[in-house]
């Protein structure tokens, strides 16, 4: 057969190997020994969004059982992890508008603006689904894909977790079935993750379209929060909300309230978490928190044009109510992050 | 409500009934035109493309789960086999006889037989593991002669031959398309080598020299099996005409 006669593709490709600071381990075990043994690691996830072989996550830390066998040395783990080169960035970050909102239609954790901004952005045509992070009835985390917003009848979507969801790897699934593109939602250093993905893979940099921050100050594996939790005497059967509000984690119940010092679950935060310095999720399309606005409300981060159009067409539709939010209100959670840049060894 | 009578009829009418459903009795008994096969004594003629119980050639199997992933009724499954590789069993107790295994076949390792009554003494013998799809089912033949239906303008007729029909096929083998893998997308590629690694055919090959991962599908080796376009986890390589 001719060559020529072959319409599309090419059978002669060349992909750029990532460099390796241990020469002669594999990958994975580059990446063991610089982030995931260091603490450095966040459980992102991303390296296991990439990896064809098998990164997953065992007893609350990222490992690939096996992988002196079935790594395949490929480099995409090191290539897209954000922290193998961990350059940690705080502050507000460069924005376009710093509102406050509450939405009309939907009901969350303050003023369900992320539901929100994820939901116009599916009725505008800007993307087809979006990516939400539900939770089982033991409050364990799993990943929706929210394509109508009849979905958001489970109303279990809304309202923070405060327990790691494997986000990037359902991202992976979901830039595959996508026709116009996905929305996600993520903390800081999904988001981050997600950047990485889309500087190293055009797929990603064409698919996914929205990208919601959500403002993190630390998180928690859901095997010692739910621990903690039942020792607190929460039920889970009951239990309506979990919150961190000045200093306090409310665990709010059908029948009563759990209240105590966040001080308490230091010793339980996840250790990627201390090297964190991220509050505001910096590179995200929009920030979303609590923090910085009237209870009731969302304070929102408008950092890129498109959450500026979707902004735009909640306002046009008059899906929320829009407020003043006070930047100085972030400034101490933003110093207490940045204060974590010492735990970073050098 | 409306009741059926019973007609009356005069003594001469009910002799000439008679005498009539005499006649055709004794038409039947000498030239009987049934239209029911008598099986097992004899047995209906189907035709070449009939589905019925379905043979599994090893040899031409490549592994490539298509039986099993288009299986409507979820009757095939693949399972691993000794050697590594992963064969087709089919249910039977949930096969619907739609023949989409046998269609999707890429390499013609599944073909159909003219074999439709197997007997089975409960559920669990219904699942037909690879090893008992090699060979037919034994089955006791007591048919002398085959049937075959024609129809003519009035009436549905029988045509009885004396010969025993043979119940296995000789499978056309299906025109074959030469297709080839080809990368699509080469900016995607994270150079895991899934693909060298499940290449059959040795076709695909890979270099590293200088931080350059060089991929190279060979046109000429690559047989268009398609498993490295199953296995590739960026959906990156793509089957095209040769």
């Amino acid at each position: 057969m001719e060559m020529a006669a072959i319409a599309i593709g090419e059978s002669e490709w060349e992909v750029a190997v990532p460099d390796k600071p241990l020469k002669d381990k594999l990958y994975f075990e580059n990446l063991k020994s610089v982030v995931i043994d260091t603490n450095l690691c966040s459980r992102c996830l991303t390296c296991a969004a990439i990896c064809p072989g098998g990164i997953t996550v065992v007893e609350n830390k990222v490992d690939f059982p096996d992988y002196e066998d079935k790594c395949l040395d490929c480099g995409a783990c090191v290539r897209v992890c954000p922290r193998f080169v961990y350059e940690p960035k705080s502050g507000l970050g460069s924005y376009i508008d710093f509102i406050a909102g509450r939405s009309k239609r939907f009901a969350g954790q303050d003023g369900a603006m992320v539901t929100e901004l994820i939901v116009s952005a599916i009725e505008m045509g800007m993307i087809d689904r979006g990516l939400f992070a539900g939770r089982d009835e033991k409050w364990a985390t799993e990943m929706f894909h929210v394509r109508e917003p009849e979905q958001l009848a489970i109303t279990t979507l809304g309202g923070t977790k405060y327990t790691f969801a494997d986000v990037l790897p359902e991202l992976k699934k979901a830039v595959m079935f996508t026709k116009r593109g996905v929305g996600v939602v993520g903390t800081p250093c999904i988001v981050s993750g997600i950047r990485k993905l889309q500087q190293e893979f055009p797929l990603f940099r064409e698919r996914v379209k929205l990208v919601v921050g959500l403002f993190c100050t630390e998180n928690f594996h859901y095997g010692d929060i739910s621990k903690f939790l039942q020792e607190k005497g929460v039920d889970f059967d009951k239990l309506i909300k979990t919150d961190i509000t000045k200093g306090k984690f409310i665990a709010t119940m059908t029948d009563g309230e759990v209240k105590f010092k966040v001080k308490e679950v230091e010793e339980i935060v996840a250790s990627g978490c201390n090297v964190c310095t991220d509050f505001t999720a910096l590179k995200s399309d929009a920030s979303v928190g609590s923090v910085g606005s009237a209870a009731g409300f969302s304070t929102m981060i408008v950092r890129e044009e498109n959450a500026k159009e979707i902004i735009g067409y909640i306002k046009e539709k008059g899906y929320a109510d829009f407020d003043e939010a006070t930047p100085e209100e972030l400034d101490y959670l933003i110093n207490l992050k940045k204060g974590r840049e010492k735990n970073i060894k050098k | 409500m409306k009741k059926v009578a019973v007609p009356e009829y005069r003594v001469g009418e009910k002799v000439k009934l008679h005498a009539r459903a005499i006649g055709t009795a004794m038409v039947e008994s000498v030239y009987p035109k049934t239209v029911t096969t008598q099986y097992p004594r004899e047995r209906k003629k189907m035709p070449d493309n009939f589905r019925g119980y379905i043979l599994f050639e090893v040899d031409k199997c490549i592994s490539c789960f298509q039986c099993a992933f288009v299986c409507p009724a979820n009757a095939v499954r693949a399972k691993e086999a000794p050697n590594g590789r992963y064969y087709p069993t089919i249910d039977y107790a949930k096969c619907i006889f739609c023949h989409f295994c046998i269609d999707s076949c890429s390499g013609g390792a599944l073909k159909t037989t003219k074999i439709h009554d197997v007997a089975y003494k409960d559920m669990d013998e219904m699942l037909t593991l690879t090893e008992e799809m090699i060979e037919p089912p034994e089955i006791i033949r007591e048919d002398k002669k085959s049937v075959e239906y024609l129809i003519d303008e009035k009436d549905l007729h029988l045509k009885r031959v004396r010969e025993v029909d043979t119940l296995f096929v000789a499978v056309t083998p299906p025109v074959e398309i030469p297709m080839v893998s080809q990368c699509i997308d080469r900016a995607n590629c994270i150079g895991c080598r899934v693909c060298e690694e499940v290449c059959e055919s040795g076709a695909i090959s890979s270099s590293a020299e200088n931080g350059v991962l060089k991929m190279k599908i060979d046109t000429d080796k690559c047989t268009g099996c398609g498993l490295c376009v199953k296995e590739c986890s960026m959906q990156i390589l793509r089957l095209v005409r040769k």
